[in-house]
């Protein structure tokens, strides 16, 4: 998993006490909006004179106003006196989705954001689903979600060949019993996930094969072949930075729209764009060695026919 | 005559329409790009989600921009890192991008009728929503699988931060708006400070 990095420091104290004096004020001022607002709903049940359409409109006004208070107002005083804000930073507090991204470095600021996740296959980089948790959940919460969508977007194939997800890799973060169960339960071998820091054998022994297949249970369903390939992709798992990297540099590192939604159109856009390009090295073949070997083992050779017949005039 | 059928939109102001097409090289990474998409799929989709969630009340008004033109314009933003009126702008200009949106062909006598204002690509992006964004993912990768060029069968999950709603107190403007702000709620007002007397 990607964390912030590093963040410059100098000039924060005098941030954090501006936006604690900032934030106590704005709060102060809205401390009344709750009354008002109340007020504002029983006046309008009483105003029977108003077409129901009508009435109905200004009560959703009303009740987004009062949530939007209650949510301002945590989430500024987890901005304004929790110690997750201390260097140079000033953060849109009126977003309740956004969550402090914690985990990692405990001599840097905290940074406030969102932490989407991907599912990609490994040979070109093509990215299947996407999913944008709200808050900051562990590693493991995203696994499941995002096997869902891939096989929600395999049920749309309409090819006559039956495409299945043989197996899912990770790093030592989405490390969790009940994932595994999870997805041994589905057919889905969960080798590339790893259960320390050593680094997966990419050429596991025939017994090792067999060991792993009777522990998952999945004997009678993958085959010893698909484990090695499987192995293979977790020891090259690290590919996925490189992914992460191609988005990044679309603009995904920062959230430009507003909110949840903006955040997840965002991203989306960029996966879909990310997408159109990587077809376009793959039809091109301008691949990475280890990406033609790994298609060439999967069956995904691409050929082309002008060179064919070039080559044979 | 061929010349002149060609010069024509120069020297009479209107003729033939240009087809766009013919402009564009077939290895421009644009056209290139723009190839691999499933437009139809993409384009019934969204029309699909928006004729559910925004139904038409009446037929009047200006017709709309088509929705493969403002779906196009939102994936070349991000692909080639504009911003909405660079990319507006783009579409006027270059027939790369005009072919990325599909438009076929256009006509100099009438060169407004594929302009797109950065405005509109906003009131687009607010109707699109998760889940609608989900099934143009599925949409697209569901064809990449038939076609062949994708698997599946191994597949890797991870993790990235992403800013979001910040602001990085780096520049000189956000960092001199901040002082003046500090220094003038923690100074008291002179109004209601008391006038020393002079001994």
């Amino acid at each position: 998993m990607r964390r912030f990095g590093r963040q410059c420091r100098g000039q924060g104290k005098v941030f954090v006490t501006l936006v604690r004096q900032t934030e106590k004020q704005l709060l102060e001022r809205g401390s009344p909006l709750t009354v008002l607002a109340q007020t504002a709903q029983h006046c309008l049940r009483q105003a029977t004179h108003l077409p129901a359409r009508q009435r109905e409109r200004v009560e959703g006004h009303l009740q987004a106003a009062l949530e939007a208070h209650h949510t301002i107002r945590r989430q500024s005083q987890r901005l304004t006196q929790g110690k997750p804000l201390r260097q140079c930073k000033i953060v849109n507090a009126y977003d309740g989705t956004i969550a402090p991204i914690l985990k990692g470095k405990s001599n840097c600021p905290a940074q406030f954001g969102r932490k989407p996740g991907i599912i990609s296959e490994p040979t070109a980089g093509f990215i299947f689903a996407t999913h944008l948790p709200i808050g900051n959940p562990s590693d493991a919460s995203y696994v499941v979600p995002l096997v869902d969508k891939v096989q929600a977007t395999i049920a749309r194939v309409k090819a006559p060949c039956k495409l299945a997800i043989h197996s899912v890799a990770s790093d030592l973060g989405a490390n969790d019993p009940t994932v595994r169960q999870t997805l041994h339960a589905r057919g889905i071998l969960t080798l590339g996930i790893p259960k320390t820091v050593e680094p997966i054998n990419p050429q596991p022994t025939p017994q090792a094969i067999l060991d792993y297949l009777n522990a998952a249970g999945l004997n009678r369903k993958r085959t010893p072949y698909q484990v090695q390939l499987a192995c293979a992709c977790g020891h090259s798992r690290p590919v996925v930075e490189s992914h992460i990297a191609t988005l990044l540099s679309r603009g995904a590192g920062q959230v430009r729209y507003k909110g949840p939604q903006g955040a997840a159109i965002q991203l989306g856009m960029t996966v879909l764009a990310h997408n159109g390009a990587t077809m376009v090295r793959i039809r091109q073949q301008r691949l990475s060695k280890r990406a033609q070997k790994f298609r060439r083992l999967l069956g995904l050779r691409h050929r082309n026919v002008n060179q064919i017949n070039n080559s044979k005039n | 005559m061929r010349l002149f059928r060609h010069l024509q939109h120069w020297l009479t102001g209107c003729g033939p329409r240009l087809r766009v097409a013919d402009f564009v090289p077939v290895m421009h990474p644009i056209r290139q790009w723009a190839d691999t998409f499933p437009w139809a799929a993409l384009v019934a989709a969204l029309e699909r989600s928006f004729a559910q969630r925004f139904p038409k009340d009446s037929s009047r008004g200006r017709p709309p921009v088509s929705l493969r033109v403002l779906l196009a314009l939102e994936l070349l933003k991000h692909e080639v890192g504009a911003s909405d009126e660079h990319i507006c702008h783009r579409l006027r200009t270059d027939f790369a991008v005009m072919y990325a949106c599909g438009i076929e062909g256009v006509q100099w006598d009438c060169p407004r009728e594929h302009f797109v204002l950065p405005e509109t690509l906003v009131q687009f992006r607010h109707r699109l929503d998760d889940a609608l964004m989900d099934e143009l993912l599925a949409i697209q990768a569901a064809a990449a699988m038939e076609e062949g060029l994708v698997s599946p069968a191994h597949l890797l999950v991870d993790t990235f931060p992403v800013e979001q709603g910040s602001q990085r107190v780096t520049d000189a403007t956000t960092l001199y708006k901040a002082q003046k702000k500090s220094s003038t709620s923690s100074r008291p007002s002179r109004r209601n400070a008391p006038r020393k007397r002079p001994r």
